[in-house]
């Protein structure tokens, strides 16, 4: 009976959290919805007692819906009294103390418990609640008469049944409402205080009014204060206000219990009684009057379907069921060979198998021997090489005892290059020829077999103040002519080295050659842009010195030489140069290089290598007569040469040597040389091989019945080839070159034609000429009937091998 | 006209196949092909002509050979790589989902992959295999040493080092070590097992600091490899020679770091039957000694049997070491009583062969039993990984400080004791009836094959250089020391060298009974060889020079009496110089190939003859200056 406000205002917040269901259809409940009914039948027979309340309960009785619309509406009312309720408790313990009983009415708990506990539960609230009940009752004048009553209902008689009007307090809506004791707020918020230290005021107030620092007194006068006020120590500094504030028992007590680490709400019960939401009791009326769906009913197919997809797999096997049981693992390793049925493997060139590692040397030892330790200088070389580089990755060292061999810290590093090695390495097969590299020196007859060929030093010819370009020696043998760059021709006697005779000439001299046939004894020299035949009066008998003479005259006879724009003019010499022995001169259009002889002596050609294409010009002795056998080069002519047998004409340019017939005029074959720059040519005197000199150091033979390439192509020496020259008789050839060097060759010409000639080099010559300005030895000559060789060069001398 | 070509129908175009195309090929990461690589043993080719295996382009690229991929793909591990992926994904899928149930039914069917095939497929028989054995001990012995890290699982150092330990013991058992060295980089064993020279290399036993800059993906998948090939090759090993693979672990030992004698060796029961089937023909020339054969088998069966029951099985498991080594001798005594019966009549070249190969044989079997008369005890700070191996493995008997671990057959006391291997600067107590020697020691008289005089080897002193024994000197290689263990032999070993010696005083003998043939040759009248050389139609230069050499061969011979006069030295410089002429004259005439080739083997030539050359002037040099310290020291 004195509980009963609170009670019913329980019964009233109660249904809130439901409200927005109320719409639906009455009948469906769900269990909440059901235990606010066994409360409110609870409350029915309370009802009984509370007469002036009776029309809340016949609502409540009429219908759910409408019970249900009232407490919504009613709830946010309820509130907000009970907002104020809270809001008040604070400072009126008393009032906190009914409040707080009401607060318990509001809670699920407590209806719960009423649920639960039933009457004697009541009983023992209402003991407790005895003294409270009373206060409550007391102000029971407070609650509105219209509690409980639905707002939506029209209430015609509210007017005039209901006069009197309560007054309620003043609610002040700010936040810190609660804290109804402080008048003046501080504002300021968290921040430390010392901020205002230098300021008289420590703050506002709610209206941006100056809060003024309280006045403090000394610290005598503190100390007098506490002397005098018993209660001092229970005050504390309160920094933000800036005065002592005396704590309140509440707050001494929560002090303590936070000094006792307990929990410093006094009421606050930790070890509350768990709360069943959802209870273990079933309620009798479901949350859904729909009736239960037809599927509930029927077995689904989309399970049968998935059920099929396993009983098919396991039929299939593709499941394989459980194994139940200890199954014996199956042996890890087992006889994986059997000799009798295994096959080795074929062997396929794709197949490499991996080599194995290299097995260490001596050098690698713990304690190997002190030679093979490195020297400091070896060290460092090898710390400063690239990691690949290096021959070995390791340095030797050596320990004197076991003990004190450290672990070696590039093992796994190496092991793991070895692994990268195994499968990242291309595998190549690699033929290593174990041969002895003697057996590859070809295995030649020995140059003491080939003999007769020159060997030393016999006769050197001195006099020459300039390089000597061209020697030649007379088909008898006796007379040696040399061409220098002093602008001289000397006669030398071969057998002595004396100089017989001296011609002077106004030009360098390039080439000199004795004319071929022993009946005239003629000398051809070219130098600048003449050719001059000479006749070397006093060497000869006087009747072929006569019968040259004729022979060099007669062609002066021969009026119809005389040509305007003929290439060559045959012309006089002077009287004094008659009284040297010189008998003819050629006057050509550009500087001739080389004179060569037909092999009868009355014909020679003259090579100028400047005058396109009448570079090469064959002359006729007894006519005076001047040819030009080619409209056109092909090339810069270096070297002309008769065949030394048929009407044949060689002619070599740059890189080919071609060969033609001169009495059908036709070309009879090209050779490729297969070199940069031919600079020197012959041709063997049975007139079948040839060979060349380049200036790319190169001497080529050709056979000329085989091949337009070379039968062989040795490259010896060190610079270019300069002259290179067959010899008359022997089978003997020579080279000479800017080295210095003269290399003498055995070729033999076989007369059977399957037979290879046969080249063996018999002899070097080492530093014959020395080398000026580059140059070395620049012609060599054979001796025409001996296995003499001579040679000339840039040091100004002429040298005689025998 | 034969059919029109194609461009890239055929060669190298088709031969080879690039990585990357291979990749698409196989549709696997580069991951997997790596690891597919690996195990199947395929590596990149190199094509001749690198533009046509690459269809024109000169782009650098890693070219596998295309069967090899085509091959791969019908790779059943492939299938299995495939299977693992998904496999992975739905266990990913269903504990990300809680399906606990289902995951573990997943784990059950977890797709697991076997090596075996592969062996088989790259090593079709056992010689295969054991040729390649050399890189996966290798692999096996490092891994038996690392410690465990995030990336190498505990049980794979495990495994490794029990099927280290099984290989060793298979070395022991058989006795087919062959040679061992001590390098920088760790300690190389050799041994010769079917034929087959097995080298492997065994790191020094300190923790191994594991580098960062290592791919441990790609050795932990050789390792996968290797591992499954050893163990195959030691089940095979070990069912060869009648023992139960895999061997039982004895824990206790183990736990006491017995090392590898913690594994119990036992014969199979099955052995006894076969060692008869087999032995019956043999020993069906003599029936005694089949009886005595038959009983000792029945001894060590009965010792096998109480075996594994007993702690002390070590020694009796030398025992049976020995007896079974007797056994061998016995068959080889068998052996020896046919091939000696020819060998009495004849003396043609066959039978020269056959007393080759016996003495040979002989030589094992000595070699084999090297330090059967050792007792061998090991003091504390020597490494007994490696000196039990190589002594037991020759047939001594060895015993260690109980620091080196359990499992001692004889302490320090004991009296039989031939030989301590100490490793320190000065011994202290000593016991007179043994040598005191130093590790090398041991490692030395294997390398030489004889028992050394421990002499030089003493406690203290400077030790001999230690020389490796793999290098074989051939001709123009350096040799540091040639009779390095001459006359060393110690008293303990068998005198075996001196037939051999007396047999190469005889072949000597011999050769001077020629040389005196050939002077007497000499006196022969000169001209009348001349003209027979002729008739024969060799060169007069030629059959000078051959005169030449003969002459010189005899100035030679009697030179060993007479000191060859300076004049001598001239000449013969002289007629060398002329050699030398002749020789540049003749590579005038090489082609240009062979001048190449030629001057490239002279380049290695030379290259080869510098390194001798300053070898020996250190050498040189450092026993110049041994020898001035010598005499200061003299002087003082």
């Amino acid at each position: 009976m004195p509980a009963r406000p609170t009670r019913k205002a329980a019964a009233a917040a109660k249904p809130a959290p439901v409200a927005p269901n109320k719409a639906a259809a009455p009948a469906p409940k769900s269990r909440k919805r059901t235990v606010d009914e066994a409360k409110e039948e609870s409350d029915d027979e309370f009802g009984e007692v509370a007469i002036d309340m009776n029309s809340d309960d016949e609502d409540a009785s009429e219908g759910d819906d409408e019970d249900e619309d009232e407490d919504a509406e009613e709830f946010p009312e309820e509130e907000g009294q009970d907002m104020s309720a809270a809001d008040l408790d604070e400072d009126d313990e008393e009032e906190e103390d009914s409040e707080d009983s009401y607060m318990d009415g509001d809670s699920i708990a407590d209806s719960q418990e009423e649920n639960e506990d039933d009457d004697d539960d009541i009983e023992e609230d209402s003991d407790d609640e005895e003294g409270r009940d009373f206060d409550a009752l007391m102000r029971e004048d407070d609650i509105d008469p219209n509690f409980g009553h639905n707002l939506n209902e029209p209430l015609p008689e509210e007017s005039d049944y209901n006069p009197i009007k309560r007054q309620y307090p003043e609610i002040d809506p700010s936040y810190d409402s609660d804290s109804s004791t402080e008048e003046n707020e501080n504002t300021v918020g968290n921040i430390p205080m010392e901020w205002y230290d230098e300021y008289p005021h420590i703050g506002y107030d709610i209206d941006g009014k100056k809060i003024m620092r309280p006045a403090t007194g000394d610290e005598l006068d503190k100390f007098l204060s506490t002397m005098d006020d018993p209660d001092s120590w229970l005050s504390a500094h309160n920094y933000k206000e800036g005065q002592d504030v005396k704590l309140t028992a509440e707050e001494l007590d929560i002090i303590r219990r936070l000094e006792g680490n307990r929990i410093p709400d006094a009421d606050y019960n930790p070890y509350e009684d768990q709360v069943e939401f959802f209870s273990s009791k079933t309620e009798i009326m479901p949350l859904s009057a729909a009736p239960e769906p037809k599927r509930r009913f029927i077995p689904s197919k989309h399970e049968a379907k998935r059920i099929m997809k396993i009983v098919r797999a396991i039929r299939e096997g593709r499941i394989v069921p459980r194994k139940s049981g200890y199954v014996p693992p199956k042996p890890k390793y087992y006889n994986l060979w059997n000799d009798s049925e295994d096959k080795p493997r074929e062997e396929h060139v794709m197949h490499i198998t991996a080599p194995k590692m290299k097995l260490p040397t001596h050098d690698e030892s713990y304690n190997p021997p002190a030679e093979y330790l490195p020297t400091e200088e070896e060290i460092k070389e090898w710390n400063e090489m690239d990691k690949e580089d290096r021959p070995k990755n390791y340095l030797p060292q050596k320990y004197n005892a076991l003990r004190n061999v450290p672990g070696y810290g590039q093992f796994i590093q190496e092991r793991f290059e070895r692994c990268l090695d195994l499968y990242l390495a291309p595998r190549v097969r690699k033929n290593r020829l174990n041969i002895d590299p003697e057996s590859l020196i070809p295995k030649l007859p020995s140059p003491r077999d080939l003999q007769p060929f020159p060997t030393r030093l016999a006769i050197e010819y001195l006099g020459h103040e300039g390089r000597v370009r061209s020697i030649s020696v007379d088909p008898s043998g006796l007379w040696l002519a040399s061409g220098s760059d002093d602008k001289t021709v000397r006669v030398w006697e071969v057998s002595t080295g004396r100089c017989m005779a001296t011609y002077h000439v106004d030009e360098l001299v390039t080439s000199v050659v004795w004319g071929p046939n022993k009946d005239i004894a003629v000398l051809a020299v070219s130098c600048g842009y003449k050719v001059g035949l000479i006749l070397p009066e006093k060497l000869f008998s006087p009747e072929l010195t006569l019968h040259s003479e004729e022979y060099l005259k007669a062609g002066f006879a021969n009026v119809a030489a005389t040509d305007a724009n003929a290439k060559a003019t045959w012309k006089q010499p002077t009287p004094a140069e008659y009284e040297q022995g010189i008998r003819v001169w050629i006057h050509l259009q550009k500087p001739v290089k080389q004179v060569t002889w037909h092999r009868k002596g009355d014909y020679f050609s003259t090579v100028a290598p400047d005058a396109n294409n009448s570079a090469v010009l064959i002359h006729q002795l007894t006519k005076h007569q001047t040819q030009q056998p080619f409209k056109k080069t092909k090339g810069a002519v270096q070297r002309v040469m008769f065949h030394p047998t048929k009407p044949m004409f060689f002619v070599a340019t740059q890189r080919y040597v071609r060969q033609y017939n001169l009495q059908r005029q036709e070309l009879v074959k090209t050779m490729m040389t297969g070199v940069k720059w031919v600079s020197s040519l012959d041709v063997h005197p049975a007139g079948d091989n040839l060979i060349i000199g380049s200036y790319d150091k190169r001497l080529c033979w050709f056979d000329l019945d085989l091949s337009s390439k070379p039968y062989k192509t040795l490259r010896y020496h060190t610079q270019a080839i300069r002259s290179v020259a067959y010899h008359k008789r022997y089978p003997l050839f020579a080279s000479c070159a800017d080295d210095g060097h003269v290399q003498i060759f055995h070729g033999m010409v076989y007369n059977d034609l399957l037979q290879n000639p046969l080249i063996v080099p018999v002899k070097i010559l080492k530093d014959v000429h020395k080398r000026v300005d580059a140059l070395g030895a620049l012609c060599v000559e054979w001796h025409p009937n001996q296995p003499w060789l001579i040679s000339s060069g840039a040091d100004h001398t002429i040298k005689l091998f025998s | 006209m034969g059919k029109l070509q194609k461009k890239g129908k055929a060669g190298a175009a088709i031969n080879y196949i690039t990585r990357n195309q291979a990749l698409k090929k196989l549709q696997v990461t580069l991951a997997d092909f790596r690891r597919l690589c690996i195990l199947k043993g395929i590596y990149p080719r190199e094509p001749k002509n690198k533009k046509k295996a690459n269809k024109g382009s000169t782009a650098p690229s890693t070219f596998y050979y295309a069967k090899d991929i085509q091959y791969l793909m019908h790779e059943p591990i492939l299938g299995k790589f495939r299977e693992y992926k998904t496999f992975a994904k739905k266990m990913a899928k269903v504990m990300s989902k809680g399906q606990y149930s289902t995951a573990k039914t997943l784990a059950e069917n977890k797709p697991i992959y076997t090596l075996d095939h592969i062996i088989k497929e790259r090593y079709p028989t056992f010689t295969d295999a054991l040729r390649d054995l050399d890189d996966a001990l290798c692999m096996i012995f490092l891994f038996a040493t690392m410690p465990k890290t995030d990336k190498i699982k505990a049980e794979t150092i495990e495994n490794c080092q029990r099927l280290a330990a099984e290989f060793q013991h298979y070395v022991l058992h058989t006795r087919s070590l062959r040679k061992v060295f001590l390098s920088i980089k760790g300690i190389y064993y050799q041994a010769e097992i079917k034929g087959q020279t097995i080298t492997w290399l065994v790191p020094y036993q300190f923790s191994q600091d594991v580098p960062t800059d290592v791919d441990f993906r790609v050795m932990l998948t050789f390792l996968e490899f290797h591992q499954t090939l050893c163990g195959f090759v030691n089940y095979r090993l070990y069912s060869d020679v009648n023992l139960v693979y895999p061997p039982a672990l004895d824990l206790k030992l183990d736990e006491g770091g017995a090392g590898m004698n913690a594994l119990i060796i036992e014969s199979t029961q099955s052995s006894a039957n076969i060692a008869k089937s087999v032995n019956t023909p043999v020993t069906a020339v003599s029936a005694s000694l089949s009886k005595e054969e038959k009983q000792r088998l029945q001894e060590s069966e009965k010792r096998l049997k109480t075996l594994s029951s007993k702690i002390a099985h070590i020694q009796e498991n030398g025992e049976d070491e020995k007896a079974s080594t007797e056994a061998n001798a016995n068959d080889d005594s068998i052996d020896e009583f046919p091939t000696q019966l020819p060998n009495t009549d004849g003396s043609s070249s066959a039978t020269v062969t056959f007393t080759d190969i016996q003495r040979a044989s002989q030589h094992l079997t000595q070699f084999q039993s090297l330090f059967s008369n050792c007792y061998i005890f090991l003091s504390r700070e020597v490494p007994r990984y490696s000196l039990e191996f190589i002594l037991r493995a020759l047939g001594a008997q060895v015993g260690w400080d109980a620091v080196l671990g359990e499992g001692s057959p004889f302490d320090e006391n004991d009296d039989r004791i031939t030989h301590q291997i100490s490793d320190r600067p000065v011994q202290g107590h000593r016991f007179l009836s043994r040598q005191y020697v130093q590790p090398q020691w041991a490692y030395d008289c294997i390398n030489a094959g004889k028992l050394l005089t421990a002499e030089p080897y003493h406690v203290g002193k400077t030790l001999p250089p230690h020389l490796s024994p793999f290098v074989e000197a051939k001709e123009g290689d350096y040799v540091p020391d040639q009779n390095q263990f001459e006359g060393q032999t110690e008293d303990l070993v068998m005198e075996s060298g001196d037939e051999e010696e007396s047999e190469d005083e005889d072949e000597e003998e011999d050769e001077d009974e020629d040389e005196s043939e050939d002077e007497d040759a000499e006196h022969k009248d000169l001209h009348q060889i001349e003209l027979e050389a002729e008739a024969k139609g060799v060169a007069f230069t030629e059959f000078e020079a051959k005169e030449n050499k003969k002459k010189k061969a005899a100035t030679k011979t009697s030179s060993t009496t007479v000191a060859t006069t300076r004049s001598a030295n001239k000449k013969r410089t002289a007629a060398e110089i002329e050699e030398e002429e002749q020789k540049d004259l003749a590579k005038i005439m090489m082609t240009n190939k062979q001048a190449k080739l030629y001057n490239k083997i002279q380049y290695g030539k030379d290259k080869k003859a510098a390194e001798v050359q300053k070898l020996t002037e250190k050498k040189q040099q450092i026993a110049k200056g041994a020898k001035a310290a010598a005499s200061k020291k003299a002087k003082k």
